[in-house]
């Protein structure tokens, strides 16, 4: 194809030369000019047709994960992709999303039309059920089987297992947390102290209410968009680490009522004006701002919200040297206030998502190689290190972490999962799907008492026994 | 009559047929039957039928939801027909009145058509944010005192969804009107001016009824049109925000095809809102009965 390339070139070259042109060189032009239109012809067939393997600079392939919007990894994900790709010649179709329940969605209606990406980072639980169930991801024993050296840096133990069949598929990065972020501007104004390992509910209620006395708000939550984390910390206090994943089977036994009983908190708070005055009609977006632009005093959210509050404080989202620092000194995280068999320092967190190789992808000798040598790349020692940050991994030996690269809240998140006394996986990640309407999507109408949290725990619970 | 051989019309008539059928026969009639169907998940398979196999109709007549987005749907379907057709016609005759600037109006009022219905529920997310929003801003500067208001609250809701869905539409409307206008012919108004009809006789009594038919064709479109309303209200108040008061027949369906994994339900959503726009235009139809002139 060279040679051809070669030619092709030179032919087009000559008329520019600007020679003079006689009979015999006008009859061999014509000559020349069936054969570019032949030679040309049978190029475009030929690509046309894929039949020109030596073109193709690599393998392309289709890439979906939740490194994207305000996760802090997102720029992590698009350098270790930049890479990869510089390293091998392959490109990737980075397809990524936020994780909300839309991109879950979407993961899942690739696969049920035949769209299935080649790898995927995704979660481990539930919402991987649907695609496991049809085989359309490959487990690790059986790549291992053809590459024996993959995820072998890994601790096998701490792979969490498909719910389906127990078998392992996805190979984690990092993992998470969840935890309560202060903005100790507010809580300096309202003369509270930064909360501790020994924080209580009591002792929650009682901030709330100073900081409710100084005109702030005391809770950044969007409860008619984002109820998860309260949802989940609320019934996490009447449950404890070892009780907390158990889906109670009806309302009336001890774990039905330990969710009523959350529900009933949120409530409580709701009605004593610990939420924004529009928790019900804001975004969560929104509710955000208000905590980053010192309105709010608390917001419990996810370990990927360190990254997303540098990210509030950078005057351009894609340079980190524009951070404010000084604002962002003014963020600390902490512990969830605790209550009964839960202690503040139990968080809920673990390894919940890892990357996954289609079926479609194994199969496709051109693509099986690639997807291997992409996952082993971002699950590499190094890159673990790079995403996991302030994680949890399944490292079997973890490289140092140097801290001197990190910002002041990712410094502080290190320094509160020190003092982490148990990590526990959270419950909507098995309790999902259509039973979480009346509780989730309901929250704004529990809050305000139109639905009763009894009614709308048995209508979650119904729901998702018959599923 | 044109062609003698018809053999050519089918050659045309048939690929547009058969794409009909394909993507859009053939799937809403597949629909139907998905509505008796127990799905979950967009492109989920069938797990049998529903038991009985009514299960999701007899479920929409008891789901509060569903009576919140027909009355919604309903309140949007008059809304549109007064305000954007009403407003649409006043813009026109008024643009038909001036000589200069006409064009200038046009492409102004027609301008909203062409912005993507999200990017506008963005930029109307923003003018009615509850902290430092437009309008809020604005209030203040007026000398306003009291507490911020929620525009996005309860008691607004409704109201904040449905102006933009009325701006977007009326230069579309009023496009059609100008170009009614124009066909009006020019003799008869100087007649009447000539019989010294002032200018509201001129509308009332030539305008308006040759503009008639033209009227009953925006009235078809707009109240068929706010059936299929989904983008703009959903990126300003999805799942039906606040307490499920701002749901329309198109964003309660999608709601339960993609977000609950609901899709039978949603299969019978659809079915209501077709059923919907059916008896919609029928009605609309006879109300607004054309001409002939």
């Amino acid at each position: 194809m060279k040679d051809l390339t070669e030619r092709e070139s030179s032919f087009q070259t000559r008329p520019g030369t600007g020679t003079a042109v006689t009979q015999s060189q006008q009859e061999g032009g014509s000559i020349m000019k069936k054969r570019i239109a032949v030679l040309t012809a049978g190029v475009l067939a030929c690509s046309m047709l894929g039949a020109v393997p030596a073109m193709a600079e690599g393998v392309e392939l289709n890439v979906t994960t939740t490194f994207a919007g305000e996760d802090g990894n997102a720029q992590n994900f698009k350098d270790a992709v930049a890479e990869w790709e510089e390293a091998t010649g392959n490109t990737v179709n980075d397809a990524s999303a936020t994780s909300d329940e839309e991109f879950k969605n979407r993961v899942l209606m690739d696969f049920q039309t035949g769209a299935d990406p080649d790898v995927l980072f995704f979660f481990n639980g539930a919402d991987a059920s649907p695609f496991i169930e049809e085989g359309k991801v490959v487990s690790i024993d059986t790549i291992r089987e053809t590459y024996p050296e993959y995820a072998s840096n890994m601790n096998d133990d701490l792979i969490t297992p498909s719910i389906v069949d127990g078998v392992k598929y996805a190979v984690p990065v990092n993992g998470f947390w969840e935890a309560m972020f202060c903005n100790t501007e507010v809580l300096e104004a309202a003369g509270v102290e930064v909360p501790g390992a020994d924080y209580t509910w009591e002792a929650f209620l009682e901030d709330c209410q100073k900081i409710s006395d100084a005109g702030y708000t005391p809770i950044a939550a969007a409860l008619g968009n984002i109820p998860h984390y309260w949802w989940e910390f609320a019934i996490f206090n009447h449950n404890s680490p070892e009780t907390h994943l158990t889906i109670p089977e009806s309302v009336d036994d001890e774990r039905g009522q330990a969710w009523v009983a959350g529900l009933e908190d949120i409530k409580a708070l709701y009605e004593a004006g610990y939420f924004p005055e529009n928790t019900l009609s804001a975004t969560d977006d929104e509710t955000f701002a208000m905590f980053t632009e010192g309105k709010a005093a608390f917001l419990i959210d996810g370990s990927w919200k360190v990254g997303g509050i540098a990210g509030a404080y950078q005057s351009d989202p894609e340079d980190p040297s524009t951070l404010d620092t000084e604002k962002l000194d003014k963020i600390t995280v902490t512990y969830v206030p605790g209550m009964g068999d839960r202690k503040a320092t139990d968080l809920i967190g673990g390894l919940s998502m890892g990357y996954y190789i289609s079926t479609a992808a194994w199969e496709d000798e051109a693509k099986r190689e690639a997807a291997v040598s992409f996952v082993e790349y971002m699950t590499s020692d190094e890159q673990v290190a790079k995403f996991a940050q302030h994680t949890a991994s399944a490292l079997k030996a973890a490289p140092e972490v140097d801290e001197s690269a990190f910002n002041s809240l990712q410094v502080k998140a290190m320094e509160m999962m020190s003092g982490v006394t148990s990590l526990t996986g959270a419950v909507q990640d098995i309790f999902n799907g259509e039973c979480r309407v009346s509780t989730f999507d309901g929250m704004p109408q529990i809050v305000t008492g139109e639905v009763a949290a009894t009614d709308a725990v048995t209508e979650g619970l119904e729901v998702y026994h018959a599923q | 009559m044109i062609y003698k051989n018809k053999k050519m019309l089918l050659v045309f008539l048939v690929p547009a047929f058969a794409f009909m059928a394909v993507f859009l026969h053939y799937p809403f009639l597949r629909n139907i039957v998905n509505s008796f169907q127990e799905i979950s998940g967009l492109a989920g398979t069938s797990k049998g039928w529903q038991d009985p196999w009514y299960a999701n109709y007899q479920t929409m007549l008891q789901d509060k939801n569903v009576w919140i987005s027909l009355k919604n749907t309903l309140i949007l379907m008059g809304m549109t027909l007064v305000f954007q057709v009403g407003i649409a016609l006043v813009l026109a005759i008024l643009v038909d009145q001036i000589r200069v600037g006409a064009k200038l109006f046009r492409v102004v009022y027609f301008f909203p058509i062409v912005i993507s219905a999200t990017a506008l529920g963005l930029m109307f997310n923003l003018i009615f944010l509850y902290d430092k929003g437009m309008v809020n801003q604005l209030l203040e500067r007026l000398g306003y005192a009291g507490k911020l208001i929620d525009w996005k609250s309860g008691s607004f809701a409704l109201f904040t969804m449905f102006l933009p869905v009325i701006w977007q539409y009326v230069g579309f409307y009023f496009v059609i009107l100008v170009t009614g206008l124009n066909n009006i012919p020019v003799d008869l108004y100087e007649v009447a001016e000539v019989d010294g009809a002032s200018r509201w006789q001129r509308i009332r009594c030539i305008t308006l009824p040759l503009l008639h038919n033209v009227l009953c064709t925006c009235a078809v479109l707009a109240v068929t049109g706010a059936l299929k309303v989904f983008d703009l209200p959903w990126v300003m108040f999805p799942k039906g925000m606040p307490t499920n008061t701002t749901w329309l027949t198109g964003t309660y369906m999608y709601y339960h095809s993609s977000e609950t994994r609901n899709t039978d339900y949603g299969c019978a959503l659809a079915v209501l809102i077709v059923l919907l726009g059916i008896v919609a235009a029928r009605v609309v139809n006879a109300l607004f009965r054309e001409k002939d002139y």
